[in-house]
């Protein structure tokens, strides 16, 4: 288990044989993390753990060379957390009761603020896998957190760009994208938060939230925010449900701030990305070569279109 | 606007002068330029920059208790006189304060920062002559024979101040590699109680008090050794150091010592033995400054004897069991004068600073009386104000004298400091209800004020002293702490502040201030409405189970349990 460094791209590479292991889909009676399971044999609620198969890991092990040529290396310092959002084994975000997504919110928060008191912490990556097209390994409601000790590639091509865009205006960009946004892409919003299929989106019916209020971290979140965050979360992923009538695929990924590095909460403003990889019922959308290999995306679907459809998909809380 | 005499331009320039020679660039960096380069021959005072001067700046003085505070330039009005027992502590060209307007390291305006980033070898400043704002380097009378860089020196405009400070601050930080601790420290320390009357009785007894706080760290303060520079001599009725250490040790916390180690008294046994180890003027000891009684001599940190002195008291107190050193009257290490080696007085200082760390590895050192920017890489935490006092102060001058009233207005407009420098230290909080002229508001807007800005949370009091209320404050102010402080309006001169703090541990937090009515208002957002258990499994893993609370009681989140 070790960091590798690719000169080519200048980015870092996680390698971990332990993630091998990881299980995939068992049944709900294997559930490990189902109350009586492997990891949770306790009644709980909710709960944050240090994964068993984990990519990164507090104390990792020590890397005998660090350097040599071209090459280099690091301990893989850092923390993946399995958060498991209920007990119940057979719901999703849009199925929660409300009350428990609330909590799940502050859970977050409070898994950010104690994440990124460790020194080596610089990013709390919170993010999930929904469903077998894009990779999640148990079926039971959860996500995942990574505590990573360097800033992941996309994410430090966002906060440039965020720069570069403050440099420039002298305002924060997300700010900016707010004001202009009318009702042509809006999905739904609520006092403090904007859901919305951006103008820029990369996957057919990708959706963004975006805090009305400059916030750079889910710390920053008043009482009430954290309340209204919840909410337009459980309506987006109802939505999603409802679009095909089934339940639907994604990738949610939080992205704040960077944490114990250089501060850059004046241009950086939190926003959550959904990437989901349906492109119709039956179809999917594929990360292939262009996707990956040129970080080049080709939306088949109109932005605006894709928000018209979300936001005449009607739900009910 | 011109740096170095020339009309502000980026790209890389050449500056020769009869006796120096400065090769200098100017870059863009975020939010506005850099300047960095190298100097090389006898170059003194250096002229870095020149603009019109603006109507308000916000001045700061080189050392921990020195005042940072707003003024309107045009109506500065220069003291008459600088008491010449503390001018050091003062400037370290104490007589150019008659003469005009000084900042030290950095100036502030509206939406404009200038600022040097660093003091290694120069004492940089700014001083306003003729309505124009003017930035030197002073090297001394150091002669470099090969280029030394310059210290580095920064532009940043934005509209917002508080930002540009914080930068500024992280700028500084990145240049000296400072020390990055991300937890405060809790403790208890025995000056503003004791003051020089402590006893040993009164530490164990003191002790035995502190284990229903949540002290990490217990510090004997002034009052326990023989002389200034006989540290390890204890005065009567204390027993030796080894065994402070231990007791403080066996009650569970971090065993704390202040010394004061740059300075030397007249009287002391090392003074006595070494006369020739102090900075002298004109070939004679030269006064640094005078307290308790006494001439206090500074020490010469340029010769080796005196360093490996040094290296020998702190590898002594940190092998006997101290882990937490407070450092006073540092600046007593960068006075001008005769030195052994022909270096600056920041060099000297820093020679010194560097002994200790390196003599105490990684134990935690927190800076007092020090110069400001000469310090950072070395110390864990720095005082940034005057001495506290139990009592308001209104009526003390704003010069670094002790007043509760100066510690907190220096604790507001340093906070862009904190955890980019250092550890911020407010001084400490006085919460006993005897013995004190603070009122109850005055304790409780200390205390507050000072868990909000998330500095060290020093408590000084006979514990005995300390009610119900006084714990009960102790207990909200840790609430307070843990989160992420910007001063709004840091540019006011009303004394009037209002504050903001994220994600601490009560929730996100806005603090009004008024020092000059002594009234304050506390905004706290409802925290989290949930409880964490943290539980550790047999092999290592951390679980953290989570239920919800209702209601008040939702500011349950235990603090982080590293």
């Amino acid at each position: 288990m070790e960091l590798r460094y690719n000169p080519l791209t200048d980015e870092w590479v996680i390698v971990s044989a332990e993630t091998q292991k990881r299980p995939v889909q068992p049944s709900k009676v294997e559930c490990p993390i189902c109350p009586g399971g492997l990891e949770l044999p306790e009644e709980y609620d909710l709960v944050s753990f240090e994964n068993r198969f984990p990519s990164l890991k507090r104390n990792p092990p020590e890397v005998d060379w660090k350097e040599m040529g071209p090459f280099r290396r690091e301990r893989s310092f850092g923390v993946c957390e399995v958060v498991v959002y209920t007990s119940d084994h057979n719901t999703a975000l849009p199925g929660m009761p409300l009350q428990q997504i609330e909590k799940l919110v502050d859970m977050w928060v409070d898994r950010t603020r104690d994440l990124s008191g460790y020194d080596f912490v610089r990013y709390v990556f919170i993010f999930e896998n929904r469903g077998k097209e894009v990779g999640a390994s148990l079926p039971h409601p959860h996500g995942q957190i990574y505590a990573f000790p360097f800033l992941p590639k996309r994410i430090e091509v966002k906060i440039e760009a965020m720069r570069k865009w403050y440099e420039e205006k002298r305002r924060c960009v997300v700010c900016e994208v707010l004001e202009s946004e009318g009702e042509e892409r809006k999905v739904y919003e609520n006092e403090g938060f904007l859901a919305l299929v951006p103008f820029y989106a990369r996957f057919p019916y990708e959706v963004h939230i975006y805090p009305k209020r400059h916030v750079s971290t889910l710390l920053e979140f008043s009482k009430k925010e954290r309340r209204d965050f919840a909410e337009i979360l459980k309506i987006v992923t109802m939505k999603y449900d409802k679009l095909f009538e089934q339940e639907f695929p994604y990738m949610m990924m939080f992205f704040q701030a960077p944490f114990n590095t250089e501060s850059v909460d004046h241009f950086f403003h939190f926003h959550v990305e959904f990437n989901p990889p349906k492109r119709d019922k039956d179809k999917l959308k594929w990360m292939a070569s262009v996707e990956t290999g040129t970080w080049t995306f080709i939306n088949p679907v109109v932005p605006e279109e894709a928000a018209k459809r979300l936001r005449e998909t009607e739900v009910v809380l | 606007m011109h740096v170095f005499g020339r009309a502000f331009q980026e790209g890389n320039f050449v500056l020769k002068e009869k006796s120096y020679v400065l090769e200098y660039t100017v870059e863009r960096i975020h939010l506005g330029w850099k300047v960095t380069g190298t100097v090389r021959g006898r170059p003194g005072r250096v002229e870095v920059f020149r603009e019109g001067a603006p109507e308000r700046l916000l001045v700061n003085n080189w050392q921990s208790w020195g005042p940072c505070r707003v003024v309107r330039v045009r109506d500065y009005v220069p003291p008459d006189r600088i008491d010449p027992d503390w001018q050091y502590t003062a400037s370290v060209f104490p007589e150019q304060l008659t003469k005009g307007l000084q900042s030290d390291y950095f100036v502030a305006s509206e939406g404009k920062v200038l600022g040097f980033l660093s003091s290694r070898i120069a004492h940089p400043f700014f001083f306003v002559e003729n309505g124009e704002l003017v930035a030197y380097m002073d090297f001394f009378e150091a002669n470099f024979e090969e280029p030394v860089p310059i210290e580095p020196f920064v532009i940043l405009e934005d509209p917002n101040t508080s930002l540009l400070l914080e930068r500024y601050a992280e700028l500084v930080g990145e240049e000296n590699n400072a020390r990055r601790r991300t937890k405060a420290v809790v403790g208890w320390c025995s000056w503003y109680h004791y003051f020089l009357d402590l006893t040993w009785d009164e530490v164990v007894k003191n002790l035995k008090l502190a284990k229903d706080y949540p002290f990490e760290v217990f510090q004997i303060d002034d009052g326990y050794e023989a002389d200034i520079g006989d540290w390890l001599n204890v005065k009567e009725g204390f027993p030796d150091l080894e065994t402070v250490a231990r007791v403080i040790g066996e009650h569970g916390f971090a065993p704390g010592i202040w010394t004061a180690p740059f300075s030397v008294s007249e009287t002391s046994r090392l003074y006595l033995e070494h006369p020739d180890w102090v900075v002298r003027e004109n070939g004679e000891p030269k006064m640094a400054y005078r307290n308790w009684k006494r001439r206090i001599y500074a020490l010469d940190l340029t010769r080796e004897d005196v360093r490996g002195w040094l290296w020998e008291l702190f590898s002594t107190l940190k092998r006997i069991g101290f882990r937490y050193f407070k450092i006073d009257f540092l600046f007593a290490g960068a006075i001008p004068g005769e030195r052994s080696r022909n270096v600056t007085p920041v060099q000297a200082l820093r020679m010194g600073l560097e002994t200790i760390r390196n003599a105490v590895e990684d134990a935690f050192v927190l800076g007092c009386g020090s110069p400001l920017l000469p310090a950072v890489g070395f110390v864990d935490g720095m005082r940034i104000g005057p001495d506290t006092a139990p009592f308001w102060g209104d009526r003390v001058p704003d010069i670094g004298a002790p007043a509760a009233k100066w510690a907190l207005r220096n604790a507001i407009t340093r906070y862009f400091m904190h955890d980019k420098l250092w550890l911020n230290d407010p001084d400490c909080l006085i919460l006993r209800s005897e013995k004190n002229e603070l009122s109850p508001q005055e304790r409780r807007l200390y205390a507050f004020l000072s868990g909000v800005l998330d500095g060290l949370m020093i408590v000084s009091d006979d514990l005995e002293f300390v009610d119900i209320e006084g714990r009960k404050v102790l207990e909200e102010t840790l609430k307070l702490h843990g989160g992420k402080p910007r001063v709004l309006n840091v540019l006011n001169e009303k004394l009037a502040y209002e504050i903001v703090s994220f994600g601490a541990r009560s929730g996100n937090v806005k603090m009004y201030v008024d020092l000059e009515k002594r009234t304050f208002n506390l905004e706290v957002d409802d925290g989290l409405s949930i409880r964490r258990k943290t539980v550790e499994r047999g092999d290592g893993r951390k679980f953290h189970f989570y239920e919800g609370v209702r209601g008040d009681d939702g500011t349950q989140v235990q603090p982080t349990d590293r």
